[in-house]
C-alpha cells in the first residue's frame, strides 16, 4: 500500500500513461499510434520488433509501446506488460477469416494477471474498408460482454486510414486511466 | 563527577555550620584534583604535540598497515568464494568490521594530522569500502525484490472455466456476412475489374490450378489455401495478406504485403513498405510486372507509381539474423516472366 502511494504520487506529478498497443498483424496499430501523432502513414513496414512513441495528449504525457503482431512474435507481447495502464485491442474489422483467432489471442490476453487492472480499448479498425464488420458485430463475434465485470472496456470503430474514431477512442481510454490513477483531477 | 568518592553527607546531628564548613572543604578538593588532572592532560598533550612529525608518521605507518591488511583480505574473497562460500558473509563482516577500525583510527588522530593526511586517508577508507561492496555484489548474489502475488494459484481455479464458458458461445451463433472473392475453384480462369471505389476487401481461397486477374484498385485481398496458381493484382490500396500458398506465381502491387506458409512460390512486387514472409521457403522475389490498360492511373491512385525497390528488402520473421535468411531469394534475371500483359476482358465484351 505504501509503495502503491508512492509510484501514484510520482506519476501523479509527471501525469504519464503507459498505453500497449497489441493486435493480430495487419491490423493496423503502427499506422494508428503514426495517425494519432500527425506523421506520415503512407510507408510503414510490418513490425519487427515494437516501436515506441512518447505522445502529448491533454494535459497527459502518454508512452505507446507499438508491439509486433506476426505470429512469431506473438510470444513476446508478455515482455511488455508491466504497469500498463491502458491497453489497446486493434481488430482488422475487413478480416472476417481470422476473427476467431483475433478472439483467442484477445481472450488469452484478458487472462494476464498483469493486465488485470488495465483499462481496455477495442479498436474496430478498417471502418473505411466496404464489407467491414460494424463495432457491435466485433463485440457479438469477440464476445465481450461476457468479460469479466470489473474491466473498463469500450469499443470504438475506427479508421486509421481516415483518422475518423481514433480521438474518440482515445480520449475514452486517457479519462478512464486518469480517473483510476489520478483521481479525477 | 565521576572522580573520587564523595565526601560523607552531612548527617542531621552535626550543627548547620560544621555542615556547611565540611561541603566547603570538599567542594575545595574536588576542584584541586580536577585542576591537577587538566593540567597533567594538557602536559600529555603538549608533548605529544611537541614530536608531532614523529606521531604522524607513526599513525600513517599503522594506517598502511592496517590498510595492506585489508587489501590483502580483500584479494582473498575471491578464493573463498570458490573454496568455501559459506565463509564468505563472516568474511566480509570482519573487513567491514576492520575498515571501521581504520576509520576510528583517522578519526581520533585527526586533530593534529596535517588536513591532507586526512583527506587522503579518508579517500583510501571510501576506496577500501567501495571495494568491499563491489565484492560483496558480486560473490554474494542478492535477493532480487519481487512482488509474489500469492493469490494468483488460488484465483485459477476460479478463472478457469470462464473461458472455456465463451468459447463455446463464440463464432457458432454469429452468421459471417459473405465478403466478395473467389472460393472452391480448379482449373478455372478468374477475372474481376473493379471499378470506382465500390469495392473494399477481397478474398482469394481454396483454389487449385487457377489464373486469377483482377484489374482496378481495391482496399485489401486476403489470400488463403491456394495452389498451383497464378495470380495477376492491379494496385491495392491497403495491404495484401497471405496465407498457406504452394507453388504459385503472384504478380502484386501494395502499400504492405505479409506472406505465411508459403511454399515454393515467386512474388512479382511492388511494395511502399518491406514485404515479410513468416514460416515460408523457397520463396522467390521480383519486381512488379504487370501491364494492362489503365495501370497507370490505378498505380498512381494507390501511391505506388515509382519503383520502390522493396520487392527485395524482404524480412524474414523466421530469421532475425543479419545473414542473408535461407527462405527467400532474388529470382534470377533470366527466370523471370517479362512483362505480364492482362487483357481486359469484360471491357473487351462490353466494346465489341
Amino acid at each position: 500500500m505504501g509503495l502503491l502511494s508512492i509510484i501514484r504520487k510520482i506519476k501523479r506529478k509527471e501525469k504519464e500513461m503507459r498505453i500497449l498497443m497489441v493486435g493480430l498483424d495487419n491490423s493496423g496499430k503502427t499506422t494508428i499510434v503514426l495517425k494519432i501523432n500527425g506523421e506520415d502513414t503512407s510507408v510503414i513496414s510490418p513490425t519487427l520488433g515494437f516501436n515506441i512513441k512518447t505522445i502529448t495528449y491533454q494535459k497527459y504525457t502518454l508512452n505507446i509501446w507499438d508491439v509486433g503482431g506476426q505470429r512469431t512474435i506473438r510470444s513476446y507481447w508478455r515482455n511488455y506488460f508491466e504497469q500498463t495502464d491502458g491497453l489497446v485491442w486493434v481488430v482488422d474489422s475487413s478480416d472476417l477469416r481470422r476473427l476467431d483467432d483475433c478472439k483467442m489471442e484477445l481472450d488469452n490476453l484478458l487472462k494476464e494477471e498483469r493486465l488485470s487492472g488495465a483499462s481496455l480499448l477495442i479498436l474496430a479498425n478498417k471502418q473505411d474498408i466496404k464489407g467491414a464488420l460494424t463495432p457491435a458485430e466485433i463485440a457479438k463475434v469477440l464476445n465481450l460482454e461476457a468479460m469479466d465485470k470489473t474491466r473498463h472496456w469500450k469499443i470504438v470503430g475506427c479508421s486509421a486510414y481516415t483518422g475518423e474514431g481514433l480521438l474518440e477512442g482515445f480520449d475514452w481510454l486517457v479519462q478512464d486511466v486518469a480517473s483510476r490513477i489520478y483521481m479525477l483531477d | 563527577m565521576e572522580e573520587g568518592p564523595e565526601p560523607n553527607l552531612p548527617t542531621k546531628t552535626l550543627g548547620l555550620n560544621a555542615d556547611l564548613q565540611k561541603k566547603h572543604q570538599a567542594m575545595l578538593d574536588r576542584l584541586s584534583n580536577r585542576h591537577q588532572a587538566r593540567l597533567d592532560n594538557s602536559l600529555a598533550r603538549r608533548s605529544d604535540s611537541g614530536n608531532s612529525s614523529e606521531s604522524t608518521s607513526s599513525f600513517l605507518s599503522r594506517f598502511s598497515d592496517s590498510k595492506q591488511s585489508i587489501d590483502s583480505q580483500l584479494a582473498d574473497s575471491r578464493l573463498i568464494a570458490q573454496s568455501d562460500p559459506s565463509r564468505l558473509k563472516s568474511h566480509f563482516a570482519n573487513l567491514s568490521s576492520s575498515i571501521s577500525d581504520l576509520e576510528i583510527l583517522v578519526a581520533e588522530n585527526s586533530y593534529f594530522l596535517p588536513s591532507y593526511e586526512v583527506r587522503s586517508s579518508l579517500k583510501t577508507i571510501s576506496d577500501l569500502k567501495q571495494n568491499l561492496e563491489t565484492l560483496n555484489s558480486e560473490l554474494i548474489p542478492k535477493k532480487k525484490f519481487s512482488f509474489k502475488n500469492k493469490a494468483t494459484t488460488k484465483k485459477e481455479p476460479i478463472k478457469e472455466p470462464e473461458p472455456l464458458k465463451y468459447d463455446t458461445v463464440s463464432l457458432s451463433n454469429f452468421k459471417m456476412p459473405d465478403s466478395p472473392g473467389f472460393r472452391n475453384k480448379t482449373n478455372e480462369t478468374l477475372v474481376k475489374k473493379f471499378k470506382g471505389t465500390d469495392i473494399g476487401e477481397f478474398t482469394l481461397s481454396d483454389l487449385d490450378s487457377c489464373e486469377v486477374r483482377l484489374t482496378g484498385c481495391c482496399n485489401a485481398v486476403f489470400m488463403n489455401r491456394l495452389k498451383n496458381c497464378k495470380v495477376y493484382l492491379g494496385p491495392v490500396i491497403g495491404s495484401i495478406l497471405i496465407e498457406e500458398v504452394e507453388g504459385c506465381v503472384f504478380v502484386l502491387a501494395s502499400h504492405q504485403i505479409r506472406i505465411h506458409l508459403a511454399k515454393k512460390c515467386d512474388f512479382y512486387l511492388r511494395v511502399r513498405s518491406r514485404p515479410i514472409i513468416e514460416d515460408s521457403n523457397v520463396v522467390r522475389f521480383a519486381p512488379y510486372c504487370l501491364d494492362y490498360e489503365g495501370i497507370e492511373m490505378d498505380l498512381q491512385k494507390a501511391g505506388l507509381s515509382e519503383e520502390t525497390g522493396n520487392w527485395a528488402n524482404v524480412d524474414d520473421f523466421k530469421w532475425l539474423r543479419a545473414v542473408q535468411s535461407p527462405n527467400w531469394c532474388v529470382l534470377p534475371e533470366n527466370e523471370r516472366v517479362g512483362k505480364v500483359r492482362v487483357e481486359d476482358f469484360e471491357s473487351r465484351i462490353e466494346g465489341s
